[in-house]
């Protein structure tokens, strides 16, 4: 296919789509373009990554026109919302990307300069990579959308449907992202950049109550300051450029590498526009607040869209910042995050908070791999991307899913889920699993991260602390879905089929990949890593992954640096876990009620006992939170000290290098 | 050929050794508290006893993650023996525990809830020392290849590691289960909770347990071995007499309770362990 129409599929298409699922207000003809759109864009990405790596730039010079003016629109809607709202950040963080954008392109004359750049968009094997998650794992999530919301209206008694209107920054959310990932002109990264911004405080404000318009403000305002950073890096590289346009492309910065000290200080103001985004310490808020929204929209926050646009901001300029302390201090905050937000999530009581918390700790993960910048952490980080894709977006869809049975989101009301809803479960726990431990693809992840940490120790010893926090706070979510009491004869509960059909094909994709791990990574990782470092070391063999050391690289002889058996690691999982749930089983005659000192009433499965006084009472369970020692009100005052120096020290580094 | 029986007879090997082990801290035990003590072989005859009860259940699940718990430990005895990778033989390991805690869970069962918790803090707890564990062999030796440790020639990791293997003492407490740290579950008979996440296991799947806990004695003495890997007798020695030593501090030591236990592994062993890796990041700088 042509290339011009894959571009046009991949970034417009969801715009007309979107268009026209606003007009369409019929469920079913808009549930089928919605459909036909996720199909379209899944085998438009796998087009483009059998097409290769190519660059674009629209013939057309409206294009540019088009975008020079819909920034403006979007800011000038920002000022309007801020004065609407009566939120004063919102409307000073419109106007301080505003008024530096409109000087500089007018003022300065930069606006003839950007719409000549050529090309305007590249995209590699990393932008591949991407491209194929977000359409991929994004469109399964339009697809559950669909009869989410409608069953989110129906439960709330909402008479006036608005789901047309959340399908269309839904499906218009996954063409910005693609625009976003291709970009190579630096305003139109921006561009994209601001349509995202924009799309997530739509998304979040959807229900319109208090909290969510709050939430989706804060939103707004904490990504517009990544907004005006960014375009102060753009004024500085068009002002140290001698006023051409010519340091302002993506591939431009990448070249000119980490030998260009006057480089540095646009790459730490862009690396601290994709923190933001990817909702690192301080701005962890807004990804927090974002759990207001119904959960399509946080699936899509958290799996596939806007804080992957983070964490590949951060991951595209690593080139740029290799070898300088600046990458050193990119770890360090990275995992710090990862620190944080593992610990804050041990004291999380709503599933989704659990899961926001989860999110921002991988991301700060994927950061820090970023920073530390050996091809083993881009490795390393590129896989993150791809299977936290797979496996967040899987728990959220479970989190909606369970909430829309249970009506909750708190974990004490998920307790013995596996009793009511045992296929729900199944498939929660084996997301939950595949979120921490081996053999799958977010633990390979993580292995791979910490074979590569002792680069920067600082960040080695924030990983394994966040590591084992990991651990403490899904099993005990996992423990409290699992809790029933002795009795047998469940019996399978019926989803709807847009439920279910986005969760099993998850669950499929889960071991699909993390089974073919080692030839995924060939096929196309391997790539995307060398765009970003020039690796030398394959880090699959066969059907496993290894880390070889520099000598066996080099083509010498020597030792391996580690390595991790796939498949049979996969066997194990099979004989220890799949073949016990299918194969054992029990009969009424064995069962028998849980030892309570001798003081149950009646029979077997009964969770009544005898208290004090000869009172019966019903035995209640909870799960531990440790609110007193890992809760926001007892560590966060520290987690924002230290956020903040780090970021303090993160640019007193870089202008201290650049002056 | 040749790996596929050295994972098989490791298989077999190791439960003898552990359950063996088990009747040693049994009759010692019992030598310290001034009784007799069962004879060294009295953990096979209760295994085999266990074996034969019939099963009863108070879930389904539990069974399950029983299994998981059982397998994972046998690949954690199979991963060492292989000399594969030290820092996934650690995430497997902690895949065997999250799979007991499961098991703890998967009922509604105060006490078995109560020792659930209290083993996923012990997991918060020495799951970060043995991490930083595979660091410090990475800081030494440039790899995470247990091969690389016991190569012919290697230098022993003691000399330079020793504050870490302070800290793996502790984790050994942990992992075995000996007071101050018998938390989730324990073999005393007067702690306020006894068994914990162990009460509703009975019959052949506490014998499963049992079986477990001795592939995993196996394992954790085998890991303090690394220590001195050449020759490997010394390492061996040194793990008895370790062993030993927790069967000691299990007499001597009080129970404490789950923060203290977290934060003294913390404050104690992290900190070691830090120390030590600064150390030898400093030596020998980046890597």
């Amino acid at each position: 296919m042509d290339l011009n129409w894959m571009m046009a599929v991949a970034i417009l298409l969801p715009l007309v789509a979107g268009i026209l699922v606003f007009i369409i207000r019929q469920y079913h003809i808009r549930g089928l373009i919605v459909i036909l759109t996720a199909i379209a864009l899944i085998i438009n990405s796998i087009l483009l990554m059998l097409h290769g790596p190519d660059t674009y730039t629209p013939t057309s010079h409206y294009w540019g026109l088009a975008i020079t003016i819909l920034d403006y629109a979007m800011l000038l809607f920002y000022i309007y919302a801020g004065l609407s709202l009566k939120n004063w950040l919102v409307l000073i963080f419109a106007l301080t990307q505003i008024i530096p954008l409109a000087y500089w392109e007018f003022g300065m004359g930069a606006s003839k300069a950007l719409e000549e750049i050529k090309p305007a968009f590249v995209f590699d094997h990393l932008s591949i990579v991407m491209v194929l998650v977000i359409s991929i794992v994004g469109s399964l999530i339009t697809i559950f959308a669909l009869r989410y919301m409608y069953d989110h209206e129906h439960h709330k008694e909402i008479e006036k449907s608005r789901q047309s209107r959340f399908l269309f920054w839904l499906v218009m959310f996954l063409g910005a992202m693609n625009g976003l990932v291709m970009a190579n002109n630096l305003l139109w990264l921006y561009f994209f950049w601001e349509v995202t911004t924009l799309c997530c405080f739509e998304l979040i404000a959807h229900d319109l109550t208090k909290e969510a318009i709050n939430n989706g403000a804060r939103a707004l305002w904490m990504n517009s300051i990544g907004g005006t950073t960014m375009i102060l890096a753009m004024i500085y590289l068009f002002a140290k450029g001698g006023g051409t346009a010519e340091m302002l492309t993506l591939e431009s910065i990448i070249k000119a590498g980490g030998n260009q000290a006057m480089l540095l200080l646009p790459v730490a103001l862009m690396c601290f526009t994709g923190f933001i985004k990817a909702a690192q310490f301080p701005f962890q808020t807004w990804l927090l607040g974002a759990m207001v929204a119904p959960t399509p929209v946080s699936a899509l926050l958290h799996s596939s869209t806007m804080v992957k646009a983070g964490v590949y901001l951060v991951l595209r300029l690593a080139p740029a910042f290799a070898g300088s302390y600046l990458g050193i201090m990119v770890a360090i905050c990275g995992a710090f995050t990862f620190f944080a937000a593992s610990v804050l999530a041990i004291a999380q009581t709503t599933g989704k908070r659990v899961l926001a918390y989860s999110t921002i700790a991988n991301l700060g993960l994927i950061i820090a791999c970023a920073g530390i910048n050996s091809p083993l952490a881009i490795a390393a980080a590129i896989l993150l991307i791809i299977f936290h894709a797979v496996s967040k977006c899987l728990m959220f869809l479970c989190a909606g899913t369970i909430e829309h049975l249970v009506w909750s989101r708190e974990i004490e009301d998920m307790e013995g889920l596996a009793e009511k809803f045992p296929v729900t479960t199944f498939i929660t726990a084996i997301g939950i699993l595949s979120m921490f431990l081996p053999p799958f693809g977010m633990l390979l992840g993580k292995w791979l991260a910490l074979e590569s940490v002792f680069a920067v120790p600082l960040a080695a010893i924030l990983f394994v602390i966040a590591s084992a926090a990991t651990m403490v706070f899904w099993a005990k979510w996992l423990g409290r879905l699992l809790q029933v009491l002795p009795r047998l004869g469940r019996k399978f509960e019926s989803l709807s089929l847009s439920y279910s059909v986005p969760l099993w094909l998850l669950v499929l994709g889960i071991f699909v990949v993390g089974i073919g791990v080692a030839p995924v990574y060939q096929r196309f990782v391997s790539f995307a890593v060398n765009n970003v470092v020039a690796a030398t070391e394959a880090f699959a063999a066969g059907w496993n992954i290894v880390v070889p050391s520099a000598s066996v690289a080099a083509g010498g002889t020597g030792a391996l640096i580690g390595s991790f058996p796939v498949w049979p690691l996969y066997i194990v999982f099979g004989v220890a876990i799949v073949l016990p749930l299918i194969f054992v089983t029990v009969k009424p005659g064995e069962l028998r009620p849980v030892y309570l000192c001798g003081e149950q009433v009646g029979g077997v499965d009964t969770d009544e006992w005898i208290t004090t006084a000869d009172q019966k009472a019903k035995l209640q369970l909870g799960g531990f939170y440790w609110q007193g020692a890992t809760g926001e009100g007892a560590v966060n005052p520290w987690f924002y000290t230290v956020s903040i120096a780090l970021l303090v020290i993160l640019f007193a580094v870089v202008v201290g290098v650049s002056l | 050929m040749n790996q596929w029986w050295i994972a098989i007879i490791a298989i077999i090997v190791a439960p003898i050794i552990g359950g063996f082990l088990a009747g040693i801290d049994r009759k010692i035990t019992a030598r310290l508290q001034g009784r007799y003590g069962p004879p060294i072989v009295q953990p096979f005859y209760d295994f085999f006893k266990l074996l034969g009860k019939s099963r009863i259940a108070t879930s389904r699940m539990q069974f399950v993650w029983i299994y998981g718990y059982l397998v994972f430990m046998i690949t954690c005895v199979v991963f060492l023996v292989l000399k594969l990778d030290l820092l996934l033989l650690i995430f497997l390991l902690g895949f065997a525990g999250i799979s007991f805690v499961l098991g703890g869970f998967s009922s509604k069962s105060p006490y078995s809830h109560f020792g659930a918790n209290r083993e996923l803090m012990q997991i918060l707890s020495y799951e970060p020392v043995l991490l930083l564990m595979a660091l410090g062999v990475y800081a030494q030796n440039g790899s995470f290849m247990i091969s690389e440790i016991v190569k012919p020639g290697a230098a022993p990791l003691l000399p330079s590691l020793w504050p870490i293997f302070i800290a793996v003492l502790l984790v050994l407490t942990i992992k075995l289960r000996k007071s101050p740290f018998d938390l989730s579950t324990s073999h005393h008979g007067h702690q306020e909770l006894v068994k914990g996440i162990m009460t509703e296991f009975s019959g052949p799947y506490y014998a499963l347990i049992t079986l477990t806990e001795w592939y995993e004695i196996v394992l954790v003495l085998g890991l303090v071995a690394l220590f001195w890997a050449n020759p490997l007798w010394v390492g061996i020695i040194i793990a008895l007499a370790a062993f030993v030593l927790e069967l000691i501090i299990d007499n001597i030591a009080a129970r404490m309770t789950v923060g203290w236990m977290v934060k003294f592994t913390w404050a104690v062993g992290l900190v070691l362990c830090v120390l030590n890796i600064a150390y030898l990041y400093l030596i020998k700088g980046g890597a």
